[in-house]
């Protein structure tokens, strides 16, 4: 391997060039194989070097735990999402800068200046042992090697969540009946993509292609240029909507920056200078049979991995359990919108008002276990992004966060045989970490997500107050109810699944509501039981029908 | 296409050539009349930017109605014939196109720019996609089709609006220059090339215009497409162009000059400044006449009479208001539960007339919007439903102000039933406009 070839040293004859005036004009060329670098140029590439592979790699403990720990043999998708997306750069000195992460790009600029030291600690050493090199030519390609591969493998796990469109859900039919001011810009941003799914898979197969462009040395400018584009834009919508992933989506633009250094000039030189140009690419000769086994065979595997087995699984997950919306089937006869006929509270009976803080205005059971009522009183908001990768379907919190105008979102349990809905509030003061192997610019969501100080007290607080959570439900009725972990498509099944159901909290503080139902063909639906704030209520549903101006997607995830 | 300007153009090159320069020449320059009594039908004197922009917004039309494919059918059966009878009169005395093809090229690169500078505008002013009014922040998510969703959520964020607006602007500026038109047209195909899906995802109404532009965009790359290829895929040497016009007259230098100036002058700096003027005091999605003073809100409906039926809050009465909105300019929109026919129209149109500005209620349902005009001396507003649907609606309301928060109005409705309703201003707080203050990292209570 330590050849080095160059492909094209060799020049085309320059055409005769054809003028307009008949002038000819002298044909120059770029020169061929740069075989002594500047020191200037050592000294970048140097820095460059070292600054490239440490924001190539994992730098959080968390995701070599979580990759030693995959079950290769029972996969979820997430588990090749997690390998895919990864925090990086160097964060031994943490991840501020005079106290501030900026913006999250705080780590970004710790790398460069460790880098930027370690590159002038590289030239000194090299220097005085007079063992510096001429060039980096190889070493240069293999440092493209890895951001190619880098980016390329990030980018389809974030592409595939798109090509088989689960990251933006369409909306339940509690968001469709929210007012659009009720919302925050995050929320209407994302939704605006969850409404178009075929335009989700447009934005996921430019991301995927642009991906497996840059697997290959002659369509990496071509994969550059559309991650560049693709992403740049991103960047802009993450500021603009303050999404919260702009750390993410920057890092992809500034690993295709560095892949079109090599490329820039020479377009400027052919196209905006009309030169001759001869491209100069180093790829080294693979001599050892082992060395040409090694780099089909490692080049197959992420291919496969990464495009086939990932789509495999991405399907899955479309098809029987999208991980932003619940995935368990909703009582059939009850799913719809309904007008909230009547509403007593202890005994109390409330007409409708729309400026009432107690009666429920209208109420929803969507097509998965969830039941969604709004009531004109203001109540804490989970303000994330919703996303993660929650197993438990009361963990999906897509449909309720940056959700506002009194909407509740009430997960159930049905014993269906006692008619019998015991309902946990999906909204929790303290949410789930989300997206651990990401890292800094992970999630993009609140500071409650972090594990901040003040949330381990309020967390310890919170589990200290023993809740009657484990009795709220009795065990006869979980017989009725079954295993949510086995109600899903078997298809789907995985050991990720497996695990966080056995790891589940048990005493988790959160809003109760137990309501007997009762319903003949669900166009009239009668709730009896008591409230979160231990009311008995009374409430009779009827159902409407509730024409939307949307119009529906002929794509729809999930199996219900 | 891709002849790479040799001395030698093979027999099928320049028969493809005869009919893209045709096809293209038809495509970019306009010949229809139509286009002409447009010019002739503006008022100079008080040139406004939609009247720009109608005229860069080109496309030629031999079929009246909503564009179609059909009109490139009829383009290409105009450039065959023309290739047919070009040939045949030439009968291949022609040794190569070198000078047309650059002249065609030339052609559709700024007929493309201006295309593309005219939609940049109106988006770096952001005046394409406004903030939503507050009947449309009052609206249920539902209530809206999918294009009216795409501008809302483009309108809620006037800053990346602005971004795209300059990405299309400065693709436009890079067609105008020769060597630099082809990184504009890979510019033009990313951004057109999303502007196209979107249009067929959201059901938007340029699916073919935002094609055409496409399909020139491709063209003007198709000149440099196999050198391109050739240094970037290949990795071969590659040879630049190397062609440049001759210009064997006075006259052509100083009409090159002339047409170039003329362009840039007209739709990129007097159109800059004219949407940029525009912007401040002439929107065109909303009407700019102000409504009642001090009235912009949104209000309960709190006591609602027909006749002499009181009628209690109700979401599902046919007939009831729930609440009322009343806009910064004359319009007022009442959600009730009474069905709206919807104004579907997902094409942008440039009115300069208040009562054509209907944005705030196309492709929006729960809400019926009327502009109203304003009787100071007798206290009566006179409502006119803005949907072409419900031309015929007229309201006479009078109204009293009892306290700040509270408007009386009482008169005859559509039907000319009397009514009778008290509204209350309800203090709303949005949540997009909370969280847009303070951030989503701090928690809420809304």
């Amino acid at each position: 391997m330590s050849l080095v070839q160059d492909t094209y040293i060799e020049t085309a004859p320059p055409a005769t060039p054809v003028n307009g005036n008949g002038k000819t004009q002298a044909a120059s060329t770029t020169t061929p194989v740069a075989s002594v670098w500047t020191s200037t140029q050592k000294i970048l590439f140097r820095i460059a070097f070292i600054f490239f592979i440490s924001i190539a790699i994992p730098n959080s403990a968390e995701w070599y735990k979580l990759f030693l720990h995959i079950d290769w043999t029972n996969l979820h998708y997430r588990d090749l999402y997690d390998i895919a997306r990864f925090g990086s750069g160097i964060n031994l000195f943490g991840n501020k800068l005079f106290g501030s992460t900026l913006l999250g790009y705080a780590n970004w600029i710790i790398t460069l200046i460790l880098a930027t030291a370690g590159g002038f600690i590289w030239t000194w050493i090299v220097n005085r042992r007079k063992t510096a090199r001429a060039e980096y030519n190889l070493l240069y390609y293999w440092l493209r090697v890895v951001v190619r591969y880098r980016a390329g493998i990030g980018i389809i796990g974030f592409g595939f969540t798109k090509l088989l469109p689960v990251q933006m859900p369409y909306p339940s039919w509690g968001v469709l009946n929210t007012n659009v001011g009720d919302m925050t810009a995050q929320k209407l941003y994302w939704l605006s993509i969850g409404i178009v799914p075929w335009y989700q898979i447009f934005a996921g197969v430019v991301e995927v292609a642009a991906g497996s462009l840059l697997f290959f040395r002659r369509t990496t400018t071509i994969g550059s240029i559309l991650l560049f584009g693709a992403l740049g834009d991103i960047v802009y919508v993450n500021f603009a909507y303050d999404g919260g992933v702009h750390v993410y989506s920057s890092y992809f633009v500034l690993l295709a920056a560095f892949l079109l250094v090599q490329d820039v000039p020479k377009i400027y030189n052919l196209l905006i200078l009309e030169r001759n140009t001869v491209p100069v690419n180093f790829y080294p000769v693979f001599n050892a049979k082992w060395q040409r086994f090694a780099r089909v065979g490692l080049k197959a595997a992420t291919i496969f991995i990464f495009l086939v087995v990932l789509f495999y699984l991405q399907l899955v997950n479309f098809l029987y359990d999208p991980y932003k919306q619940p995935s368990v089937a909703g009582i059939k006869q009850l799913r719809g919108n309904y007008a909230v006929t009547e509403f007593r509270i202890n005994n109390k009976s409330i007409a409708y008002n729309p400026l009432d803080t107690v009666r429920w205005q209208e109420a929803t059971f969507e097509k998965w276990s969830s039941l969604t009522f709004r009531i004109n009183k203001p109540t804490a908001l989970d303000l994330s992004n919703g996303g993660g990768d929650p197993q438990r379907d009361i963990n999906r919190t897509f449909e309720l966060t940056g959700v506002g105008g009194g909407q509740r979102v009430f997960h159930y349990y049905a014993d269906t045989v006692n008619n019998v809905l015991y309902l946990e509030d999906k909204y929790k003061d303290i949410p789930d970490r989300r997206n651990r192997a990401a890292g800094v610019g992970g999630d993009g969501g609140t500071d409650q997500n972090l594990n901040s100080d003040r949330n381990k007290k309020k967390e310890a607080k919170t589990t200290k107050q023993k809740d009657t959570a484990d009795k709220f439900i009795p065990k006869e009725a979980w017989k009725n109810i079954g295993n949510e972990v086995a109600m899903i498509d078997h298809r789907a099944a995985s050991t990720r699944r497996d695990r966080e159901f056995a790891e589940a909290p048990k005493n988790e503080k959160r809003n109760r509501m137990l309501l007997h139902y009762e319903t003949t063909d669900g166009s009239r639906v009668i709730l009896t039981g008591v409230n979160e704030n231990k009311d008995s209520i009374y409430v009779v549903l009827d159902r409407i029908n509730r024409p939307y101006a949307l119009s529906e997607s002929s794509l729809q995830a999930g199996k219900y | 296409m891709n002849a790479q300007h040799t001395n030698q153009w093979k027999g099928y090159e320049k028969i493809a050539f005869r009919f893209f320069f045709i096809y293209f020449l038809v495509q970019a320059v306009p010949f229809d009349w139509g286009y002409y009594k447009q010019v002739f039908a503006i008022n100079w004197a008080h040139l406004k930017y939609g009247d720009i922009f109608q005229l860069a917004h080109y496309m030629p039309q031999f079929i009246s109605g909503a564009q179609s494919f059909a009109g490139w059918g009829m383009v290409a059966a105009i450039a065959a014939i023309g290739a047919i009878i070009w040939t045949v009169v030439d009968s291949n005395r022609t040794v190569t196109y070198n000078n047309l093809y650059y002249w065609i090229r030339a052609i559709v690169r700024y007929r493309l720019a201006i295309g593309v500078i005219a939609y940049g505008f109106i988006k770096v002013f952001p005046l394409q996609s406004p903030y939503p009014s507050l009947s449309n922040l009052n609206t249920n998510y539902g209530d809206f089709t999918r294009w009216k969703l795409f501008s809302i959520s483009l309108g809620i964020v006037p800053g990346y609006e602005s971004f795209l607006g300059l990405v299309e602007v400065v693709a436009g500026l890079l067609l105008l220059y020769r060597k630099t038109a082809s990184v504009g047209a890979v510019v033009i195909l990313l951004f057109t090339g999303n502007v196209f899906m979107s249009n067929i995802a959201y059901e938007g109404g340029e699916v073919v215009y935002s094609l055409y532009l496409i399909v020139l965009a491709l063209f003007v790359l198709s000149w440099d497409l196999q050198r391109i290829v050739t240094l970037l895929v290949l990795q071969k040497p590659t040879t630049p162009n190397r062609f440049r016009p001759v210009f064997t007259a006075k006259w052509q230098v100083y009409a090159r000059f002339g047409l170039k100036v003329f362009a840039v002058f007209f739709f990129v700096l007097l159109y800059s400044f004219k949407t940029a003027t525009g912007y401040k005091h002439d929107p065109y999605q909303f009407p700019v006449t102000k409504g009642l003073p001090k009235t912009a809100g949104i209000y309960n409906v709190s006591y609602f009479r027909i006749n002499a039926d009181t009628i209690a809050y109700s979401r599902f009465d046919p007939v009831r208001w729930q609440d009322v909105v009343f806009e910064e300019w004359n319009t007022i929109s009442i959600r009730s539960n009474r069905p709206v026919h919807i104004d579907s129209n997902n094409v942008e149109r440039i009115n300069a007339a208040d009562a054509d500005k209907t944005y705030e209620l196309e492709g929006a349902i729960g809400r019926h919007y009327y502009s109203y005009t304003v009787d100071t001396v007798n206290q009566l507003l006179t409502l006119q439903n803005k949907n072409k649907f419900y031309k015929d609606e007229q309201l006479q309301l009078h109204y009293t102000r009892p306290n700040d928060s509270t408007i009386q109005l009482y008169g005859v409705n559509e039907n000319r039933d009397s009514v009778f309703a008290t509204v209350q201003r309800i203090n709303k707080k949005y949540l997009l406009k909370e969280v847009e203050r303070a951030g989503r990292s701090k928690s809420l209570k809304l």
